[in-house]
């Protein structure tokens, strides 16, 4: 593995984040725009005994761990579309006749990503602070928030290049990913309460193990509570299967 | 005109590998691309044989379909062939492809860099992957971009570029590396009689550099004006070989195009 070549890709990969402006908008301007709007709508709501924490808060309180949890999803979108788009435009080939390594391209690739999500979490996180809406979590929490964020980035990137690899386009990958976005932003985001039942779908969505463990952070649970930690355990487990069924699928499959 | 400020040629005969002495060679090579159904296989490239010498222009000459690009591909190892030998660099494709993608470099036909970016970053991107030095891919970056008249718009975003300017970046891209051998597949496709010149003027200056180029092309004038020698293929097949002079005149012909219509009974730019 080579820094000049890691450097070089994740440089022009955080380019595209600025110069191609859906990707700007799905992973920025959106969340930002989600928490703007919420935040206003439902700042003001007050309730008593909600959800499984049975705390009392603002509605928009027990919204924003989801958000977040969400927004990292979003990422999934364009890196969809930039592996497809590098593979239509003859790119994918065209590095592949360099000395590069595929470990070198995935690793940037992950790289710029995780750095996207970190942006993001701190602009939510600042956003929400303003807005009043931080007040039970420790800075212990925000940091293990960080941590969870990363983590599942990677199931992310996992879902985004499995969009890729079964989709014969950019257009296509554009609309395929939301097989993946959609239901767990549904059923598995903490948005709002769901019959127990739904848990036997959401057990299986990476979403719902970050927005669960955000949700306890925020809500101020103690560290010592080990639903948190099974949480993130889970999480891992399907961060690491994701992304290495993504990318050996995609290496195998996707590439041509 | 040398354009490469420090020659390399001593380094590239070091680097090449032993298990060819040739930059470039292919024994009976066949590709055949497969499809589910039997009646879906392609013999795309049927048992050529050829080898470029080191410091060579070769071209491959042929119409639309012939298996120019498969070829490429395969010694650039982007597809594995079905039958027979490939060596570039003096390695062989099937075993020491790292080796010889150190020592290639590649313009596709389909001009390939990263829409967003402008030249220079697409530039500097490639020049990153092969580990050139930041001060010398600035050099050649700054060289290549005056020779080929594209300065003005180095700063502009690729998308914005007219399609002749996209194949110009596209060929600079696949010479940063300063390449010992470097495979052109139709570099000048979609250029203007303008600028197509202008483009071969740049081709021909890097016979100066040592460099051995394969390049592949369905325009007469082309092959005529560039290479030492040309493959004319046909399906798959290669029906000649030899300097361009030599097989207007073995041929009594008045031009290459002659050539294959004798051969093969057909015209080469058939249709367009
Ligand atoms: N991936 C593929 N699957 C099946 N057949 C293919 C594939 N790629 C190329 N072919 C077929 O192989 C033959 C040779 O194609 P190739 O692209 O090598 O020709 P070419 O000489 O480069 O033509 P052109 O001048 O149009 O670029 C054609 O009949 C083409 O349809
Ligand atoms: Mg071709």
């Amino acid at each position: 593995m080579k820094r000049q070549r890691i450097f070089a890709f994740v440089k022009i990969q955080l380019k595209s984040l600025i110069k191609v402006p859906t990707a700007l908008f799905i992973i920025l301007i959106l969340p930002v725009a989600l928490i703007l709007i919420f935040g206003f709508a439902f700042g003001s709501i007050y309730v008593e005994d909600y959800g499984w924490t049975g705390q009392d808060g603002y509605l928009f309180e027990f919204m924003v761990p989801g958000f977040i949890a969400i927004s990292g999803l979003f990422i999934a979108i364009p890196v969809a579309l930039s592996f497809s788009e590098d593979r239509e435009q003859g790119l994918l080939k065209r590095i592949n006749t360099t000395p590069t390594t595929a470990a070198e391209f995935m690793v940037s690739h992950i790289i710029s990503n995780i750095f996207m999500a970190i942006i993001q979490v701190a602009i939510i996180f600042v956003l929400t602070f303003l807005m009043g809406a931080m007040r039970y979590i420790t800075l212990t929490g925000i940091l293990l928030s960080f941590v969870i964020m990363i983590i599942f980035t990677l199931s992310t990137i996992g879902f985004g290049l499995i969009t890729a690899t079964v989709s014969k386009s950019a257009k296509a990958a554009g609309g395929l990913v939301w097989i993946f976005l959609l239901p767990q932003q549904l059923l598995a985001s903490n948005l709002y309460p769901l019959p127990p039942e739904t848990q036997i779908v959401t057990m299986f969505m990476p979403l719902y193990y970050a927005s669960d463990a955000l949700s306890l952070l925020f809500f101020g649970v103690d560290l010592g509570n080990l639903r948190i930690w099974w949480d993130l355990l889970i999480l891992v487990a399907f961060s690491l299967v994701l992304i290495i069924a993504g990318i050996l699928l995609f290496k195998k499959y996707g590439r041509a | 005109m040398n354009i490469m400020s420090e020659s390399k040629t001593e380094d590239f005969k070091l680097k090449f590998g032993p298990e060819n002495p040739n930059a470039i060679e292919v024994r009976d090579l066949v590709k055949i691309y497969t499809g589910r159904k039997v009646i879906e296989e392609v013999r795309a490239v049927d048992g050529i044989s050829f080898s470029v010498n080191k410091g060579e222009l070769f071209g491959l000459l042929g119409p639309n379909g012939a298996g120019k690009t498969t070829t490429i591909n395969i010694l650039v190892g982007l597809l594995d062939q079905t039958e027979g030998e490939a060596f570039v660099g003096g390695y062989d494709v099937k075993k020491n492809l790292p080796k010889i993608k150190e020592l290639i470099g590649v313009c596709p036909q389909q001009a390939s860099v990263y829409q967003y970016l402008n030249a220079k970053e697409n530039i500097e991107l490639f020049g990153n992957l092969h580990l050139v030095k930041k001060e010398v891919i600035n050099e050649r970056m700054e060289k290549f971009l005056n020779l080929l008249g594209l300065s003005k718009a180095a700063n502009r975003a690729a998308k914005k570029y007219s399609g002749g300017m996209l194949r110009q970046l596209n060929l600079i891209v696949a010479l940063i590396s300063d390449p010992a051998i470097l495979f052109l597949d139709e570099p000048t496709v979609g250029m203007d009689a303008r600028v197509r010149r202008a483009t071969w003027d740049f081709i021909n200056s890097l016979k100066n550099t040592n460099k051995t180029v394969i390049l592949t092309t369905h325009y007469i004038e082309e092959a005529e004006v560039l290479c030492d020698r040309v493959a004319i293929i046909d399906f798959g097949k290669l029906v000649a070989l030899g300097p361009p002079k030599e097989l207007i005149a073995k041929h009594g012909a008045k031009d290459l195009e002659e050539v294959f219509l004798k051969i093969t009974g057909r015209r080469i730019m058939e249709g367009l």
